[in-house]
C-alpha cells in the first residue's frame, strides 16, 4: 500500500504598521504596530480567493468518496485570530469540514514563531499549549501530530515533541538529513521516541511552485499524470506538504488548480495499492525504517532548507536577539498586554522580510514581502522592539 | 563619439560616462574618436585605439540655466558653433582617414551635429540620453527650445540609449519616442577606496532644483534632535547655493552643515570614503551615478524612489524626495543600528561589483552591431 498524506499549512502573517524611530518613546497603544487595516484587506481577499473555495471543495470531494479522502490542516493561532476578527465563516468553514471525520488537524506554535531557537524552551512550550488550547475550544480535539513553524526541526525540538506527547513530527525530507534514503517512510529521531513525516519536496513544489510554470518541462500538470507519479513511487508514504494558499491564491484560478484538485482522488483510486491518509492515521499505521540525527536545524524554507531564511544575516540575527532579550523583562512585569504583543512580534514572517537573500529565493521573499526591501523591514520592526524596549525601561 | 565634457572638465554623469565608455571599447577590438570642446586642462589618451579630438573652444556649462535674457545669444550661439565646428572635422578626417561605421553623440548638446553628420555622411546614428530638459529643470517649466532640439535628435537616432527605464518612459511619453529603438544600459562605476567612517551624512552633486539638496536640510534638521552629534556635508556647487546657506541658518543648522563647495577628485573620493550615509534626494534623476560612487566606498545610500538608479540597484534604501520624515527616519536608522549598516554596506558593494564600465561598453557595441546591420 502506498499512502498520500496532503497537509495544509493555513497561515496568515502579521503585517506592521509604518513605524520610525520617531515614534519611538511616544505614547503609543500596542495595537498601533499592527495594521489591522492591511491584515484585514489580505485576509479578507485570500478568504475569498482561497480558504471558502478550497474548502467547499474538499467537503465535496470527501463527501463523494464517503470519507476516503483525507487531508490534514495545520491551522496558526494568527489565522485563526483573524477569522474571529474578521470574517468567522471561515473558521465555522473549518469546523464543518473537520466535522466530515476524514480531516486531521496538527499542532504548532500558537504564533508560528521562532520560539524553538531561543536558549530555553519555556517560551516554545507555552505557546505550543496556547494553541493546544485554541485547537481543543474550536475543534472539540487534541492533536497528534507536531509540526514546527516551517517544520523547523532539530533533535532538540524532537524529543521536546516527544515529551509533550506527540506521536508524530513533520519535517523537510531534504538530502541533509537522508543521504541517500527515501523521505517515503518514517523515522526515528536518534534521541527519542516519536515517528517522524518527510516532506516529499519534489512532489509537493512540483503543486505548490511549478505547477503554473510553463517552462517546466512537465507543464502543464494534470491529475491522472501526476496520479501515476505517485503511483509509481516507492515506499509507505508519499507526503504532499504545502501552503494551502497554494489553491487559487499562489496558483490563481485560471491556472486550473482548483480542476486539479477536483480530479485527484478520483485518479488516485485508480490505482488499487494506493489511499489517502491523514497525518495521525499516518503515525498510527506505519513503523519507522530507520534514524535520522539532525543536531543543527532544518526547515522546508528556501534552496538552502536551514534556517538562514530568518536568521541569515546580521539584522535578522541582532533583531532575534532582541526580541528573545526582551522575554525575561517582558514576563517578569506580567502585563498580559505587552506579552501577547510581544508574542505577535515573533511571528517568523517578521524576520523573513528582513532577508538578503539573492536569486531566485529574494524573488519568492519580494513576492511575499509587505516592505519595498528587507532594509525598510529591518527599521521597520527595530524601531517597533525599541519603542519597547523603551517601554519597559 | 561626439561628447561635451571628459574628465577632469567635469559637472556630471555624461562626462563619467564618456570616460568609462571611451576606456573600455578600445579594449573590445574598437577604434574610438571621441571629440570633445577644447578645455584648458586639456584632455589625453595613452591607448592607441583612443583618439581625443578637441575641438574649437567653448566656455559654456551644460547645467546651467540660462536666463530669459540671454536666450538666443552667446550661449546657443556658441553650441551651434560647437556642432558646426564637429561637423566640419568628421567630415575632414572623413576624407583622410576613410569612413567611421558609426557616429554617437551624447544628450542636446551633441545633437545638432548627429544629425548633420547622419545626412551628409550618411552614418547611423545613436544617441545617448543622459538626461533631459525636464529633468534639468525639476520638471518646472522646462524650456521648449531644448526640448525641440532634444526630439529631433531622438526622432533622427537610429537607436537611443538611455541610462534607466525612468528615462525611456520620459523618451516615450514626453518626446513620443517609439520605445522599440530605445535600449537601456545602466551606468557603472570604478570602485573608491573606503575610508575611516565618521558621523558623516553626505549630499553630493550640482546645488540645483534638480538634486533636490533642500529636502536633505529638511532632513537634517529633524536628524539633529536625535542625533546631535551628527555632521551634514553639502558638497558641490550651483545656482541654488546661496538659498540653501539661508535655509541652513534659519533651519538653526549652521554647527552641523558643511558647505564644501566645489571639490577636487581626491576629495570627491575622501569625502566619499568616510561618509557614514549618502543621501541623493533628486526631484528627477535619469541614474545618479554618485550613489553607485558611495556604496562603492562602502556607504550605505539612501536614494529617491524614482532615481534610474533604484531601479537598478537592489541594496539601498529608497524615499520619496518630499518624504523628508522618511528620509530622517531612514538616516537615524542607519546611524542606530549597526547590523543595518553593516548589511547594507557588505551587501552594497558585493552589488557594485555588477556595474562595471566594461559591462556599459559591451552593451553599447551591441547596439552599434544593430544599427550597422
Amino acid at each position: 500500500m502506498t499512502s498520500v498524506c496532503l497537509y495544509f499549512e493555513v497561515h496568515q502573517p502579521i503585517r506592521l504598521n509604518h513605524f520610525s524611530v520617531f515614534h519611538i518613546g511616544g505614547k503609543n497603544c500596542y495595537s498601533e504596530y499592527f495594521n489591522r487595516k492591511l491584515n484585514e484587506d489580505i485576509f479578507t481577499k485570500v478568504a475569498k480567493k482561497c480558504y471558502l473555495p478550497t474548502n467547499n471543495l474538499l467537503i465535496e470531494l470527501i463527501r463523494k468518496y464517503d470519507g476516503r479522502f483525507r487531508v490534514s490542516f495545520s491551522l496558526t493561532g494568527t489565522f485563526v485570530d483573524y477569522c474571529k476578527n474578521f470574517m468567522p465563516e471561515v473558521l465555522d468553514s473549518f469546523k464543518e469540514i473537520f466535522k466530515t471525520g476524514a480531516v486531521d488537524m496538527i499542532e504548532e506554535t500558537y504564533y508560528h514563531s521562532l520560539s524553538s531557537l531561543f536558549d530555553e524552551l519555556d517560551e516554545f512550550e507555552e505557546q505550543v499549549r496556547m494553541h493546544r488550547d485554541m485547537i481543543a475550544d474550536n475543534f472539540n480535539y487534541i492533536p497528534k501530530v507536531f509540526r514546527n513553524t516551517e517544520a523547523i526541526f532539530d533533535n532538540r525540538i524532537a524529543k521536546k515533541a516527544s515529551d509533550m506527547g506527540y506521536k508524530g513530527i513533520i519535517t523537510e525530507g531534504t538530502e541533509k538529513i537522508l543521504g541517500w534514503r527515501s523521505p517515503n517512510y518514517l523515522y526515528k529521531p536518534v534521541n527519542s521516541d516519536i515517528k517522524v513525516l518527510l516532506r516529499n519536496y519534489t512532489l509537493s513544489d512540483d503543486v505548490g511552485f511549478r505547477f503554473s510554470a510553463r517552462m517546466w518541462k512537465d507543464w502543464p500538470l494534470t491529475a491522472d499524470k501526476y496520479a501515476n507519479w505517485m503511483a509509481n513511487t516507492q515506499g509507505d508514504l508519499v507526503n504532499l506538504f504545502m501552503d494551502y494558499e497554494t489553491f487559487g491564491e499562489h496558483q490563481w484560478t485560471e491556472t486550473g488548480i482548483f480542476n486539479f484538485l477536483r480530479y485527484l482522488p478520483e485518479e488516485v483510486f485508480k490505482h488499487e495499492h494506493m489511499d489517502f491518509v491523514t497525518t495521525s492515521t499516518a503515525v498510527e499505521r506505519y513503523q519507522t525504517v530507520g534514524e535520522i540525527d539532525v543536531p543543527w536545524a532544518i526547515s522546508w524554507a528556501d534552496a538552502d532548507r536551514d534556517v538562514s531564511t530568518w536568521l541569515g544575516n546580521d539584522m535578522q540575527i541582532a533583531c532575534f536577539n532582541e526580541l528573545k532579550n526582551l522575554g525575561r523583562q517582558i514576563k517578569e512585569k506580567g502585563d498580559p498586554e505587552l506579552i501577547r504583543t510581544w508574542r505577535k512580534l515573533q511571528t517568523s514572517d517578521h524576520l523573513y522580510y528582513c532577508s538578503t537573500k539573492g536569486l531566485a529565493d529574494g524573488d519568492v521573499h519580494a513576492y511575499f514581502s509587505p516592505y519595498d526591501g528587507p532594509y525598510d523591514g529591518f527599521i521597520n520592526y527595530m524601531n517597533i522592539l525599541q519603542d519597547i524596549k523603551h517601554r519597559l525601561k | 563619439m561626439v561628447g561635451w565634457e571628459y574628465p577632469p572638465f567635469k559637472a556630471g554623469g555624461l562626462a563619467t560616462h564618456c570616460y568609462g565608455l571611451t576606456r573600455s571599447l578600445p579594449n573590445k577590438n574598437m577604434k574610438v574618436h571621441f571629440y570633445m570642446p577644447k578645455t584648458k586642462q586639456g584632455a589625453n589618451s595613452n591607448n592607441p585605439n583612443l583618439k581625443i579630438i578637441e575641438v574649437g573652444e567653448s566656455e559654456i556649462f551644460p547645467y546651467d540655466r540660462p536666463d530669459a535674457k540671454e536666450i538666443g545669444g552667446h550661449f546657443f550661439e556658441a553650441v551651434y558653433r560647437y556642432n558646426d565646428l564637429v561637423v566640419s572635422k568628421v567630415m575632414e578626417t572623413i576624407k583622410t582617414e576613410g569612413k567611421y561605421d558609426v557616429i554617437h553623440c551624447h544628450d542636446w548638446l551633441t545633437m545638432k551635429a548627429g544629425t548633420k553628420l547622419k545626412k551628409s555622411a550618411g552614418l547611423p546614428l545613436v544617441l545617448t540620453i543622459h538626461s533631459t530638459e525636464y529633468d534639468r529643470s525639476g520638471w518646472i517649466y522646462p524650456n521648449q527650445w531644448f526640448i525641440d532640439i532634444e526630439r529631433e535628435g531622438m526622432l533622427n537616432a537610429d537607436c537611443i540609449i538611455s541610462v534607466s527605464e525612468f528615462t525611456k518612459r520620459v523618451c516615450v511619453e514626453k518626446y513620443g519616442i517609439n520605445p522599440n529603438k530605445i535600449t537601456v544600459i545602466h551606468n557603472a562605476v570604478y570602485p573608491i577606496e573606503e575610508g575611516q567612517k565618521q558621523k558623516i551624512i553626505l549630499f553630493l552633486g550640482r546645488l540645483t532644483i534638480q538634486k533636490g539638496a533642500e529636502f536633505f536640510l529638511k532632513a537634517a534638521q529633524k536628524v539633529k534632535n536625535h542625533e546631535p552629534d551628527s555632521k551634514f556635508v553639502i558638497a558641490g556647487t550651483g545656482d541654488m547655493l546661496p538659498k540653501l546657506i539661508t535655509q541652513a541658518i534659519n533651519l538653526g543648522l549652521s554647527d552641523q552643515v558643511i558647505f564644501t563647495g566645489r571639490l577636487t577628485d581626491e576629495e570627491v573620493k575622501h569625502i566619499y570614503g568616510i561618509s557614514s550615509v549618502y543621501v541623493m534626494p533628486s526631484v528627477s534623476e535619469p541614474f545618479g551615478i554618485t550613489a553607485l560612487e558611495a556604496i562603492s566606498a562602502g556607504t550605505p545610500t539612501i536614494a529617491s524612489k524614482t532615481a534610474g538608479f533604484s531601479e537598478a540597484f537592489t541594496n539601498c534604501l529608497r524615499v520619496d524626495f518630499w518624504d523628508t520624515d522618511e528620509m530622517a527616519n531612514k538616516i537615524v536608522s542607519l546611524l542606530r543600528y549597526n547590523p543595518l549598516h553593516r548589511t547594507l554596506a557588505s551587501e552594497g558593494k558585493r552589488e557594485i561589483n555588477l556595474f562595471t564600465w566594461d559591462r556599459v561598453a559591451e552593451k553599447t557595441q551591441a547596439v552599434y552591431r544593430g544599427v550597422m546591420q
